[in-house]
Protein backbone atom coordinates (compact mmCIF):
# COMPACT_ATOMS: atom_id res chain seq x y z
CA UNK A 1 0.00 0.00 0.00
CA UNK A 2 1.26 3.47 -0.86
CA UNK A 3 1.08 5.57 2.31
CA UNK A 4 1.82 8.87 0.65
CA UNK A 5 -0.51 11.40 -0.92
CA UNK A 6 0.97 12.64 -4.15
CA UNK A 7 0.17 16.03 -5.65
CA UNK A 8 -1.34 14.19 -8.61
CA UNK A 9 -3.75 12.33 -6.35
CA UNK A 10 -4.70 15.55 -4.57
CA UNK A 11 -5.13 17.32 -7.90
CA UNK A 12 -7.49 14.63 -9.19
CA UNK A 13 -9.66 14.86 -6.09
CA UNK A 14 -9.59 18.68 -6.03
CA UNK A 15 -10.58 19.16 -9.66
CA UNK A 16 -13.31 16.54 -9.38
CA UNK A 17 -14.81 18.19 -6.30
CA UNK A 18 -14.76 21.63 -7.91
CA UNK A 19 -16.29 20.29 -11.13
CA UNK A 20 -19.16 18.73 -9.17
CA UNK A 21 -19.69 21.92 -7.17
CA UNK A 22 -19.82 23.93 -10.39
CA UNK A 23 -22.35 21.54 -11.88
CA UNK A 24 -20.14 20.31 -14.73
CA UNK A 25 -21.33 16.81 -13.86
CA UNK A 26 -23.02 15.17 -10.92
CA UNK A 27 -21.38 13.06 -8.26
CA UNK A 28 -23.76 10.26 -9.20
CA UNK A 29 -22.75 10.33 -12.87
CA UNK A 30 -19.09 10.34 -11.90
CA UNK A 31 -19.57 7.36 -9.61
CA UNK A 32 -21.34 5.39 -12.34
CA UNK A 33 -18.76 6.17 -15.00
CA UNK A 34 -15.96 5.27 -12.60
CA UNK A 35 -17.60 1.94 -11.80
CA UNK A 36 -17.88 1.31 -15.54
CA UNK A 37 -14.17 2.12 -15.93
CA UNK A 38 -13.29 -0.28 -13.13
CA UNK A 39 -15.05 -3.34 -14.48
CA UNK A 40 -14.25 -3.27 -18.21
CA UNK A 41 -11.36 -5.18 -19.72
CA UNK A 42 -10.37 -7.34 -22.71
CA UNK A 43 -11.81 -10.65 -21.51
CA UNK A 44 -15.25 -10.39 -23.20
CA UNK A 45 -13.68 -9.73 -26.60
CA UNK A 46 -11.18 -12.56 -26.09
CA UNK A 47 -13.97 -14.92 -25.15
CA UNK A 48 -15.97 -13.84 -28.18
CA UNK A 49 -13.12 -14.86 -30.47
CA UNK A 50 -12.54 -18.12 -28.61
CA UNK A 51 -16.22 -19.04 -28.86
CA UNK A 52 -16.21 -18.19 -32.55
CA UNK A 53 -13.22 -20.47 -33.14
CA UNK A 54 -15.18 -23.33 -31.58
CA UNK A 55 -18.66 -22.63 -32.94
CA UNK A 56 -19.12 -21.87 -36.67
CA UNK A 57 -22.68 -20.59 -36.16
CA UNK A 58 -21.54 -18.16 -33.46
CA UNK A 59 -18.65 -17.10 -35.66
CA UNK A 60 -21.10 -16.24 -38.41
CA UNK A 61 -23.13 -14.18 -35.95
CA UNK A 62 -19.98 -12.32 -34.87
CA UNK A 63 -19.25 -11.42 -38.48
CA UNK A 64 -22.78 -10.40 -39.41
CA UNK A 65 -24.17 -9.00 -36.14
CA UNK A 66 -21.43 -8.39 -33.60
CA UNK A 67 -23.77 -6.41 -31.36
CA UNK A 68 -26.01 -9.46 -30.91
CA UNK A 69 -22.98 -11.72 -30.56
CA UNK A 70 -21.52 -9.53 -27.81
CA UNK A 71 -24.49 -10.35 -25.57
CA UNK A 72 -23.25 -13.95 -25.40
CA UNK A 73 -20.13 -12.67 -23.61
CA UNK A 74 -22.04 -10.41 -21.25
CA UNK A 75 -21.78 -7.08 -23.08
CA UNK A 76 -24.81 -5.00 -23.98
CA UNK A 77 -23.10 -2.96 -26.67
CA UNK A 78 -25.86 -0.40 -27.16
CA UNK A 79 -26.21 0.28 -23.45
CA UNK A 80 -22.91 -0.80 -21.90
CA UNK A 81 -23.06 1.29 -18.74
CA UNK A 82 -26.72 0.57 -18.11
CA UNK A 83 -27.47 4.28 -17.73
CA UNK A 84 -26.27 5.98 -20.90
CA UNK A 85 -22.87 6.87 -22.25
CA UNK A 86 -21.44 9.85 -24.11
CA UNK A 87 -19.53 7.70 -26.51
CA UNK A 88 -22.39 6.69 -28.75
CA UNK A 89 -21.60 3.01 -29.10
CA UNK A 90 -23.81 2.35 -32.10
CA UNK A 91 -21.84 -0.16 -34.12
CA UNK A 92 -19.37 -2.95 -33.48
CA UNK A 93 -17.72 -4.98 -36.19
CA UNK A 94 -15.52 -8.05 -36.05
CA UNK A 95 -12.77 -8.16 -38.67
CA UNK A 96 -11.94 -11.71 -39.68
CA UNK A 97 -8.34 -12.45 -40.51
CA UNK A 98 -7.48 -15.15 -43.03
CA UNK A 99 -4.13 -16.73 -43.91
CA UNK A 100 -3.69 -14.01 -46.53
CA UNK A 101 -5.42 -10.97 -44.97
CA UNK A 102 -4.51 -9.34 -41.66
CA UNK A 103 -6.45 -6.51 -40.01
CA UNK A 104 -5.22 -3.88 -37.58
CA UNK A 105 -7.24 -1.16 -35.86
CA UNK A 106 -6.48 2.51 -35.27
CA UNK A 107 -8.33 5.74 -34.59
CA UNK A 108 -6.62 8.41 -36.64
CA UNK A 109 -8.81 11.18 -35.21
CA UNK A 110 -8.39 10.60 -31.46
CA UNK A 111 -8.47 7.25 -29.66
CA UNK A 112 -11.87 5.63 -30.34
CA UNK A 113 -11.77 2.08 -29.02
CA UNK A 114 -14.32 -0.66 -28.25
CA UNK A 115 -14.12 -0.04 -24.52
CA UNK A 116 -17.23 -1.96 -23.38
CA UNK A 117 -15.77 -5.18 -24.75
CA UNK A 118 -12.00 -4.50 -24.71
CA UNK A 119 -11.38 -2.13 -21.79
CA UNK A 120 -9.28 1.02 -21.93
CA UNK A 121 -6.78 1.75 -24.64
CA UNK A 122 -3.11 1.08 -24.07
CA UNK A 123 -1.07 4.25 -23.91
CA UNK A 124 0.54 3.73 -27.32
CA UNK A 125 -2.87 3.46 -29.02
CA UNK A 126 -3.63 7.03 -27.92
CA UNK A 127 -0.45 8.54 -29.30
CA UNK A 128 -0.29 10.58 -32.52
CA UNK A 129 2.84 8.63 -33.32
CA UNK A 130 0.97 5.31 -33.67
CA UNK A 131 -2.11 6.91 -35.22
CA UNK A 132 -0.22 8.73 -37.94
CA UNK A 133 2.36 6.13 -38.81
CA UNK A 134 0.18 3.02 -38.87
CA UNK A 135 -1.81 4.22 -41.85
CA UNK A 136 1.34 5.17 -43.74
CA UNK A 137 3.58 2.24 -42.91
CA UNK A 138 1.40 -0.54 -41.47
CA UNK A 139 3.83 -3.33 -42.24
CA UNK A 140 6.74 -1.52 -40.63
CA UNK A 141 4.77 -0.44 -37.58
CA UNK A 142 3.53 -3.99 -37.03
CA UNK A 143 7.13 -5.17 -37.25
CA UNK A 144 7.97 -2.74 -34.44
CA UNK A 145 5.46 -4.67 -32.34
CA UNK A 146 7.28 -7.87 -33.24
CA UNK A 147 4.74 -8.89 -35.86
CA UNK A 148 6.54 -9.41 -39.15
CA UNK A 149 4.08 -10.57 -41.77
CA UNK A 150 5.10 -12.20 -45.06
CA UNK A 151 4.84 -9.94 -48.11
CA UNK A 152 2.02 -12.04 -49.52
CA UNK A 153 -0.20 -11.22 -46.52
CA UNK A 154 -2.33 -8.17 -47.25
CA UNK A 155 -2.66 -5.72 -44.37
CA UNK A 156 -5.91 -3.80 -43.94
CA UNK A 157 -5.98 -0.85 -41.52
CA UNK A 158 -9.41 -0.09 -40.14
CA UNK A 159 -10.04 3.44 -38.85
CA UNK A 160 -12.37 3.63 -35.85
CA UNK A 161 -14.72 6.52 -35.25
CA UNK A 162 -17.19 7.67 -32.66
CA UNK A 163 -19.97 5.49 -34.02
CA UNK A 164 -18.17 2.38 -35.21
CA UNK A 165 -15.60 0.33 -33.31
CA UNK A 166 -13.72 -2.81 -34.34
CA UNK A 167 -12.05 -5.90 -32.95
CA UNK A 168 -9.90 -8.31 -34.92
CA UNK A 169 -10.65 -12.03 -35.07
CA UNK A 170 -7.28 -13.68 -35.73
CA UNK A 171 -6.82 -17.04 -37.35
CA UNK A 172 -6.83 -19.80 -34.73
CA UNK A 173 -3.21 -20.79 -34.30
CA UNK A 174 -1.77 -24.25 -34.79
CA UNK A 175 -1.06 -26.12 -31.61
CA UNK A 176 -4.44 -25.38 -30.04
CA UNK A 177 -6.25 -28.47 -31.28
CA UNK A 178 -8.54 -29.87 -28.61
CA UNK A 179 -8.36 -26.73 -26.46
CA UNK A 180 -11.48 -25.57 -24.67
CA UNK A 181 -12.94 -22.06 -24.62
CA UNK A 182 -11.12 -20.98 -21.46
CA UNK A 183 -7.77 -22.11 -22.81
CA UNK A 184 -8.34 -20.31 -26.11
CA UNK A 185 -9.54 -17.15 -24.37
CA UNK A 186 -6.24 -16.87 -22.51
CA UNK A 187 -4.15 -16.53 -25.67
CA UNK A 188 -6.40 -13.95 -27.36
CA UNK A 189 -4.65 -10.95 -25.87
CA UNK A 190 -5.60 -7.29 -26.11
CA UNK A 191 -2.85 -6.83 -28.69
CA UNK A 192 -4.28 -9.66 -30.83
CA UNK A 193 -7.71 -8.02 -30.73
CA UNK A 194 -6.26 -4.70 -31.93
CA UNK A 195 -4.24 -6.55 -34.56
CA UNK A 196 -0.68 -5.76 -33.49
CA UNK A 197 -0.03 -9.37 -32.46
CA UNK A 198 -1.09 -12.88 -33.38
CA UNK A 199 -2.25 -15.46 -30.84
CA UNK A 200 0.30 -18.06 -29.92
CA UNK A 201 0.14 -20.96 -27.47
CA UNK A 202 1.94 -19.95 -24.30
CA UNK A 203 1.70 -16.20 -24.90
CA UNK A 204 -0.88 -14.51 -22.67
CA UNK A 205 0.58 -11.02 -22.16
CA UNK A 206 0.85 -7.87 -24.22
CA UNK A 207 3.93 -6.11 -25.47
CA UNK A 208 5.36 -3.05 -23.71
CA UNK A 209 5.95 -0.39 -26.32
CA UNK A 210 8.33 2.55 -25.85
CA UNK A 211 6.62 5.89 -26.42
CA UNK A 212 7.79 8.16 -29.21
CA UNK A 213 6.67 11.69 -29.79
CA UNK A 214 5.27 12.81 -33.12
CA UNK A 215 6.50 16.05 -34.65
CA UNK A 216 2.96 17.32 -35.07
CA UNK A 217 -0.26 16.28 -33.39
CA UNK A 218 -2.51 14.03 -35.47
CA UNK A 219 -5.11 16.62 -36.38
CA UNK A 220 -2.63 19.06 -37.94
CA UNK B 1 -9.99 31.99 -23.70
CA UNK B 2 -9.72 32.29 -19.94
CA UNK B 3 -12.10 34.08 -17.66
CA UNK B 4 -9.68 37.00 -17.58
CA UNK B 5 -9.99 37.27 -21.33
CA UNK B 6 -6.31 36.58 -21.90
CA UNK B 7 -6.24 34.04 -24.71
CA UNK B 8 -2.56 33.29 -24.14
CA UNK B 9 -2.92 32.58 -20.45
CA UNK B 10 -3.04 28.85 -21.02
CA UNK B 11 -3.08 28.17 -24.75
CA UNK B 12 -4.77 29.34 -27.92
CA UNK B 13 -5.55 25.96 -29.40
CA UNK B 14 -2.86 26.39 -32.01
CA UNK B 15 -0.09 24.72 -30.10
CA UNK B 16 1.11 27.85 -28.31
CA UNK B 17 0.53 26.56 -24.83
CA UNK B 18 1.47 28.79 -21.95
CA UNK B 19 2.32 27.09 -18.67
CA UNK B 20 -0.07 27.21 -15.73
CA UNK B 21 2.06 27.84 -12.61
CA UNK B 22 0.21 25.34 -10.40
CA UNK B 23 0.48 22.59 -12.99
CA UNK B 24 4.13 23.38 -13.63
CA UNK B 25 4.83 23.03 -9.92
CA UNK B 26 3.06 19.67 -9.81
CA UNK B 27 4.89 18.59 -12.93
CA UNK B 28 8.23 19.44 -11.36
CA UNK B 29 7.64 18.32 -7.79
CA UNK B 30 4.81 15.77 -7.89
CA UNK B 31 5.76 12.14 -7.42
CA UNK B 32 4.44 10.00 -10.24
CA UNK B 33 2.90 6.58 -9.73
CA UNK B 34 5.89 4.68 -11.12
CA UNK B 35 8.09 6.17 -8.38
CA UNK B 36 5.58 5.63 -5.60
CA UNK B 37 4.81 2.07 -6.67
CA UNK B 38 8.52 1.28 -6.76
CA UNK B 39 9.21 2.87 -3.37
CA UNK B 40 6.32 1.09 -1.66
CA UNK B 41 6.66 -2.23 -3.48
CA UNK B 42 3.26 -1.98 -5.14
CA UNK B 43 2.68 -3.78 -8.43
CA UNK B 44 -0.50 -2.09 -9.69
CA UNK B 45 0.32 -0.68 -13.12
CA UNK B 46 -1.98 2.32 -12.67
CA UNK B 47 -2.49 4.72 -9.77
CA UNK B 48 -5.71 4.22 -7.81
CA UNK B 49 -7.09 7.53 -9.07
CA UNK B 50 -6.87 6.45 -12.75
CA UNK B 51 -10.41 5.05 -13.01
CA UNK B 52 -11.78 8.14 -11.28
CA UNK B 53 -9.96 10.26 -13.86
CA UNK B 54 -11.50 8.15 -16.63
CA UNK B 55 -14.89 8.55 -15.02
CA UNK B 56 -14.39 12.31 -14.88
CA UNK B 57 -13.48 12.50 -18.57
CA UNK B 58 -16.58 10.50 -19.48
CA UNK B 59 -18.78 12.62 -17.23
CA UNK B 60 -17.40 15.85 -18.66
CA UNK B 61 -18.05 14.67 -22.20
CA UNK B 62 -21.60 13.79 -21.27
CA UNK B 63 -22.40 16.63 -18.94
CA UNK B 64 -24.81 15.26 -16.43
CA UNK B 65 -26.68 12.48 -18.22
CA UNK B 66 -29.86 13.51 -16.48
CA UNK B 67 -29.39 17.20 -17.29
CA UNK B 68 -28.51 16.42 -20.91
CA UNK B 69 -31.62 14.29 -21.22
CA UNK B 70 -33.71 17.10 -19.75
CA UNK B 71 -32.11 19.63 -22.12
CA UNK B 72 -32.78 17.32 -25.04
CA UNK B 73 -36.48 17.18 -24.19
CA UNK B 74 -36.62 20.97 -24.04
CA UNK B 75 -34.73 21.22 -27.32
CA UNK B 76 -37.11 18.80 -29.02
CA UNK B 77 -39.99 20.87 -27.66
CA UNK B 78 -38.39 23.96 -29.14
CA UNK B 79 -37.97 25.80 -25.83
CA UNK B 80 -34.15 25.89 -25.81
CA UNK B 81 -31.51 26.09 -28.54
CA UNK B 82 -29.17 23.26 -29.46
CA UNK B 83 -26.21 24.88 -27.70
CA UNK B 84 -27.69 24.26 -24.27
CA UNK B 85 -27.09 20.53 -24.80
CA UNK B 86 -23.38 20.88 -25.39
CA UNK B 87 -21.02 19.09 -23.04
CA UNK B 88 -18.84 21.37 -20.89
CA UNK B 89 -15.72 19.80 -22.38
CA UNK B 90 -16.42 17.88 -25.61
CA UNK B 91 -14.50 14.65 -25.96
CA UNK B 92 -12.78 15.49 -29.22
CA UNK B 93 -11.60 18.89 -28.02
CA UNK B 94 -10.21 17.35 -24.85
CA UNK B 95 -8.37 14.64 -26.76
CA UNK B 96 -6.88 17.04 -29.28
CA UNK B 97 -5.70 19.34 -26.52
CA UNK B 98 -4.28 16.36 -24.68
CA UNK B 99 -2.40 15.44 -27.86
CA UNK B 100 -0.94 18.94 -28.11
CA UNK B 101 -0.08 19.26 -24.43
CA UNK B 102 1.45 15.77 -24.43
CA UNK B 103 3.80 16.87 -27.19
CA UNK B 104 4.67 20.20 -25.57
CA UNK B 105 4.31 21.21 -21.91
CA UNK B 106 3.83 17.72 -20.51
CA UNK B 107 5.92 15.64 -22.87
CA UNK B 108 8.22 14.44 -20.09
CA UNK B 109 5.39 13.49 -17.75
CA UNK B 110 4.38 9.80 -17.80
CA UNK B 111 0.85 8.54 -18.46
CA UNK B 112 -1.70 8.85 -16.83
CA UNK B 113 -0.27 11.83 -14.88
CA UNK B 114 0.07 13.55 -18.27
CA UNK B 115 -3.59 12.90 -19.01
CA UNK B 116 -4.59 14.46 -15.69
CA UNK B 117 -2.46 17.58 -16.18
CA UNK B 118 -3.82 18.00 -19.71
CA UNK B 119 -7.42 17.67 -18.55
CA UNK B 120 -6.95 20.28 -15.82
CA UNK B 121 -5.16 22.56 -18.26
CA UNK B 122 -8.14 22.34 -20.63
CA UNK B 123 -10.57 23.13 -17.80
CA UNK B 124 -8.54 26.15 -16.68
CA UNK B 125 -8.23 27.33 -20.26
CA UNK B 126 -12.02 27.44 -20.57
CA UNK B 127 -12.52 29.09 -17.20
CA UNK B 128 -14.46 26.04 -16.02
CA UNK B 129 -12.10 25.77 -13.04
CA UNK B 130 -9.94 28.56 -11.60
CA UNK B 131 -6.32 27.98 -10.75
CA UNK B 132 -6.62 29.76 -7.39
CA UNK B 133 -9.60 27.59 -6.44
CA UNK B 134 -7.59 24.49 -7.28
CA UNK B 135 -4.67 25.63 -5.14
CA UNK B 136 -6.96 26.21 -2.17
CA UNK B 137 -8.82 22.92 -2.66
CA UNK B 138 -5.64 20.90 -3.02
CA UNK B 139 -4.46 22.27 0.30
CA UNK B 140 -7.71 21.18 1.90
CA UNK B 141 -7.51 17.75 0.27
CA UNK B 142 -3.97 17.24 1.53
CA UNK B 143 -5.02 18.23 5.06
CA UNK B 144 -8.08 16.01 4.92
CA UNK B 145 -6.26 12.94 3.67
CA UNK B 146 -3.40 13.43 6.12
CA UNK B 147 -5.65 13.85 9.15
CA UNK B 148 -5.57 11.05 11.68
Amino acid sequence: MVEEISDFEALEIAVRELAIEKGLFTAEDHRRFTEFAEHIGPTPAARMVAKAWLDPAYKQQCLTDAIAASKAVGVDWLNPTGFGTPSDYTDLRVLEDTPTVHHVVVCTLCSCYPRPILGFQPEWYRTPNYRRRLVRWPRQVLAEFGLSLPAEVEIRVEDSNQKCRFIVMPVRPAGTEGWNEDQLTEIVTRDCLIGVALPKPGVTSNIEMPMHHAKNPAHH
Amino acid sequence: MTESGNINASGDGGGNWVPVPLLEKIKEEGRVWAELASDYGVTNPDPPWKTSLDGMCEALAAGSCSSVAAAEKKWLAGSVDRGSMDAPLPLLERRWEEDELSETLYQDVPFPERQLLSLVHSLIKRGLVKEEDLIARMKLVHERLSAT
